[in-house]
């Protein structure tokens, strides 16, 4: 492996003088482990090129503009329209692949930007030479990092390396989104994936860092649960609030309070990835309120006395929100300082007092002073709490009703409105005291407030629909399990051969935001369906949470009923968004734990292994973000199909195969070298349904593979068949290009499919249980 | 702007190439009996525009016999479409439609040739909004789109202005009767 060496010296006295402060780096030095390196080492642009290009093959973009014209440069604004080209002559498919590798830059150097800070952090107090214990179930460590660097890092000082590499590719393909550089969609979109390939590492390094440095979970199926929901924090104590997706903060304020016996004092409680790591690091402190759409929705109760700041999906007006309830703002990221003084260096008592006499706005006390931000965010709270007791309500039923009586029925709410909700017939019924249709509409807003900053009276619509809504969201309690990290080798020991062999199902994870067209019940309705199916439901992010926000009939969540381990019928939560390396990272171990390929740099045999063998299958149904896209790409480079919800159409091209072209559906044998039928599997690899029916239909299709075995292909065929039947009614008319042999079908459907595929002329095909695309692959098995 | 321009979201902003407005049911009839082979595409929100005297589903169907279209429902409400007993109903999700559509050699749903146009109700308006901008750059120059919905939709060929539900059922009903003659 690469290494480099550095030492320090604080300081040397000798008899030849004195040395202050000297510190040696020295390249690199390679070290060797036990696997021999592959042929990608740290892959450039263009190494990777000809695995994208078999799988854009496959799956050719298909653009749905959401701009006609390029505003980037000072040529423009140009038409792009149809075949036109702008000034510098690019036409609008390769405009949108720019913007998706735009956006995806964005999303891998933000999770990049958050690995250099916290790995540098963590360095500071912990020492370089800290080993990355995971726990005595992980001992490949590292997918992601092994697969496309080559490195096996022992320590986190080993984890510069691969950072400089990612940091180096980055900029690289940002300069590709330069006017005058690349020309080419399908050019474009290698780099797409090459950028999300990256973001996984870049993932990978910062959820491994902080899971074996702090005292998170270490790969643990019975990760502890924890509360989750607004009607879970107790608002007789001082709230403190943490928002964002940085572990720093909430580091400091549990240490601080753990130090000095004030567990019971202040009620700490997180927002979207923030939370996840509060809670992984403090679960017996720490709360989950949700989602980042409930961001807004919490401030609007008045109830946070503190908000702690963090990076990345933070609405950026918060400051002015928490304006209105008079409550403290700190920032700790350099990324988000909000125009506040820089306190980093100050005495933390004295800040305090500048907070509660209001003679600053808001602190910023960068992110490496963990121990300040919490004795400031705790001391704050508690002095501010009691002074705040007026603002930790909504406002009266009369004060909405006179609100209400004060909208001129212009409409603009739900023009701006992304969900085109009925806010005007509700505020129509709430003028005469009626208050259930704003109370209808909780579960679908996501809480942007476009349509307050559409409204022409300035009616504050959001806090009309919370005090609407009062009854519903105080029992809002619930229950989630920490984000356990990374998957156990003995895990996959497990369900390796299950998945491989189809006799798992599939793995199906819900990742991404919370942007959702239809409330965020959709998403726990899917895991419940997938989990009764036997299917392994891996879970992060946003995602995680609005899946425990919702109880069966029994009166428990998800997260209650169905175990965290990886098998069969597991929910298992790894964590935040950086946690979604350990979903991809599995599949990457099943290649090399079950399968025994070797990783090292050796990422299109594992990226092909993964495509026809692997059943996975993500589903982002509120993706949102730039993050959210690069975190896809990185899945579909690995040959994983993911599906959006509708909003997820706006990241403007899909890609998409094409059922009834035989020709795109061969593969080698491997041990034959004969090119041979497989059928669409899976079918496409970038998809935005219109209907959660539509997604579930979807995704047990998609996770079928052409290494399934006839047993394996019949169980994946029986759920493929009945969520049809159950939601459309009918057999699926594509069913015959998934079935290989008779023995391919269920038995218990065995008459009818017969009969199906007599009409449509099936013929019987073989299977190929060594698969591959790769033609330099053909009897290397 | 035109009257009826104002798009169904405030800052979806129409790019050059605009959708024709067909302000008269008795247009937008005569646009669909007189433009050939075409396929209705029918999106899970339909069901929105349902009150006592408009049933969504049974008035696609009339249209749709009235018309000689074949019928593609992208979602669950396909069950409910198979009941009226039309035999030109087809299920294809959307993205895999949109797909198809923008391909020249595509031969439709029966394989009996592309279609000339495909009219587009009821769908979420941006999803609607970003097909339609997919077809309008990548399938101009075979296939026309029409719009039914209540809002302007700028990326078809041809949109309804934006306008009332309420108003927009009897605009719906009044398209059928010229149809029907």
């Amino acid at each position: 492996m690469a290494r480099r060496l550095r030492f320090k010296i604080e300081e040397l006295k000798s008899d030849l003088g004195q040395i202050k402060g000297l510190e040696v780096h020295i390249g690199r030095i390679v070290e060797e482990w036990e696997e021999p390196e592959g042929p990608t080492p740290m892959p450039s642009i263009a190494e990777l090129r000809h695995w994208d290009q078999i799988l854009l093959r496959r799956y050719p973009p298909m653009y749905m503009p959401f701009c006609d014209l390029c505003c980037l440069c000072t040529f423009g604004k140009c038409d792009l329209s149809r075949d036109k080209r702008g000034a510098c002559g690019l036409d609008i498919a390769s405009q949108q692949s720019r913007i998706v590798l735009l956006a995806c830059c964005i999303g891998a150097a933000t999770h990049l930007a958050h690995a250099r800070d916290l790995v540098e952090w963590l360095i500071e107090n912990y020492g370089r030479n800290a080993p990355l214990d995971l726990g005595n179930q992980v001992f490949l460590e590292a997918p992601h990092i092994r697969l496309v660097t080559g490195i096996k890092p022992r320590t986190i000082g080993d984890l510069e390396d691969a950072l400089d590499y990612v940091e180096t590719e980055v900029t690289r393909l940002l300069a590709c989104c330069h006017t005058g550089m690349e020309g080419n969609n399908l050019d474009f979109e290698s780099k797409v994936f090459h950028a999300g390939m990256l973001d996984h590492v870049a993932m990978e390094i910062a959820d491994i860092a902080q899971t074996a440095i702090l005292r998170f979970p270490k790969a643990d199926p019975e990760a502890p649960l924890v509360d989750i929901g607004l009607g879970t924090i107790d608002i007789s104590k001082p709230v403190i609030m943490v928002i964002g997706h940085m572990v720093e903060p909430s580091v400091g304020i549990i240490d601080y309070l753990e130090e000095h016996g004030m567990e019971n004092e202040v009620e700490v409680c997180g927002l979207c990835c923030s939370a996840h790591e509060l809670t992984r690091y403090g679960p017996k402190i720490g709360k989950i309120v949700g989602p980042i759409s409930w961001q807004l929705r919490f401030i609007r109760t008045g109830v946070p006395d503190v908000i702690v700041l963090d990076e990345q999906c933070i609405r950026t007006d918060l400051a002015l929100e928490a304006k209105k309830i008079n409550a403290v703002v700190i920032a700790t990221s350099a990324k988000n300082m909000q125009g506040f003084p820089d306190m980093t260096h100050e005495d933390p008592n004295k800040v305090v007092e500048l907070l509660i006499s209001r003679k600053i706005p808001g602190a910023f006390i960068h992110e490496s002073e963990a121990e300040k931000i919490g004795e400031v965010a705790v001391k704050a709270a508690i002095k501010l709490a009691p002074l705040r007791a007026e603002y930790k309500k909504l406002p009266s039923k009369e004060e909405i009703i006179n609100w209400a009586k004060k909208c001129r029925r212009c409409g603009e709410c739900i023009r701006a409105c992304p969900n085109n909700l009925p806010i005007k017939d509700a505020l129509d019924k709430a003028r005469n005291g009626d208050l259930r249709a704003l109370a209808d509409l909780y579960e679908r807003c996501i809480a942007c407030t476009r349509c307050e900053k559409a409204c022409p009276e300035d009616i504050p619509i959001l806090t009309l629909i919370m005090k609407a809504s009062e009854r519903i969201f105080k029992e809002e309690k619930f229950k989630i399990r920490v984000g356990r990290g990374p998957i156990q080798d003995t895990e996959i020991r497990t369900v390796g051969q299950p998945i491989v062999l189809g006799e798992i199902p599939g793995v199906i994870a819900f990742v991404g935001c919370a942007n959702y067209a239809n409330g965020g019940r959709e998403v726990a309705e899917m895991a419940e369906e997938f989990l009764k199916r036997n299917y392994i439901v891996t879970v992060s992010g946003c995602a995680a949470m609005n899946i425990a926000m919702y109880k069966n009939e029994t009166g428990q969540t998800l997260y209650e009923i169905y175990p965290g381990i990886f098998d069969a019928g597991g929910l298992v939560n790894v964590g935040s968004c950086v946690a979604n390396a350990h979903i991809s990272g599995a599949a990457i171990k099943i290649a090399s734990i079950f399968a025994k390929r070797n990783l090292r740099a050796n990422y299109a045999e594992i990226a092909d292994y993964v495509h026809t063998r692997v059943g996975a299958c993500g589903i982002a149904w509120g993706a949102m973000s730039q993050k959210a896209a690069s975190i896809a790409s990185g899945f579909w480079r690995l040959g994983i199909p993911v599906i959006v919800g509708p909003h997820g159409s706006k990241y403007r091209r899909m890609l998409l195969g094409r059922r009834e072209r035989e020709e795109n559906w061969y593969v080698y044998d491997a041990f034959t070298g004969e090119k041979v039928y497989t059928g669409p599997v899976p079918e496409h690899l970038f998809y935005a349904a219109e209907t959660k029916e539509e997604a579930m239909v979807m995704a047990v299709k998609l996770c079928m593979r052409a290494s399934d075995t006839t047993k394996g292909r019949a169980i994946k065929l029986t759920n493929y068949i009945d969520l049809h039947k159950k939601f459309f009614g009918t057999l699926p008319n594509d069913l015959h290009l998934f079935i290989r042999r008779e023995a391919d079908i269920p038995i218990t459907l065995k008459e009818e499919v017969l009969e199906f595929l007599k009409k449509v002329g099936w013929k019987e095909r073989r299977e190929v249980p060594n698969p591959t695309l790769l033609k330099e692959l053909v009897k290397k098995e | 702007m035109m009257r009826g321009e104002s798009t169904g979201q405030t800052a979806e902003i129409p790019g050059p190439i605009k959708a024709i407005l067909l302000k008269e049911p008795k247009r937008v009839a005569a646009m669909l009996k007189g433009i050939g082979r075409l396929v209705i595409i029918v999106g899970d929100r339909i069901m929105e525009y349902e009150n006592e005297k408009f049933k969504p589903i049974d008035f696609i169907v009339d249209l749709a016999k009235s018309v000689n279209a074949h019928i593609n429902v992208t979602g669950p409400l396909i069950t409910k479409f198979r009941e009226k007993g039309y035999e030109k109903i087809y299920l294809m999700p959307a993205m895999e439609t949109i797909d198809r559509l923008r391909d020249p050699e595509w031969k439709g749903f029966d394989g009996e040739g592309g279609y000339r146009m495909a009219v587009f109700i009821g769908f979420y308006y941006y999803y609607e909004w970003l097909m339609l901008n997919g077809l309008k750059h990548f399938a101009y120059k075979w296939l026309r789109t029409l719009s039914l919905d209540p809002l302007y939709q700028p990326n078809a060929t041809f949109s309804l202005p934006s306008m009332d539900v309420d108003k927009w059922r009897d605009f719906m009903l009044e398209v059928l009767n010229h149809i029907r003659g």
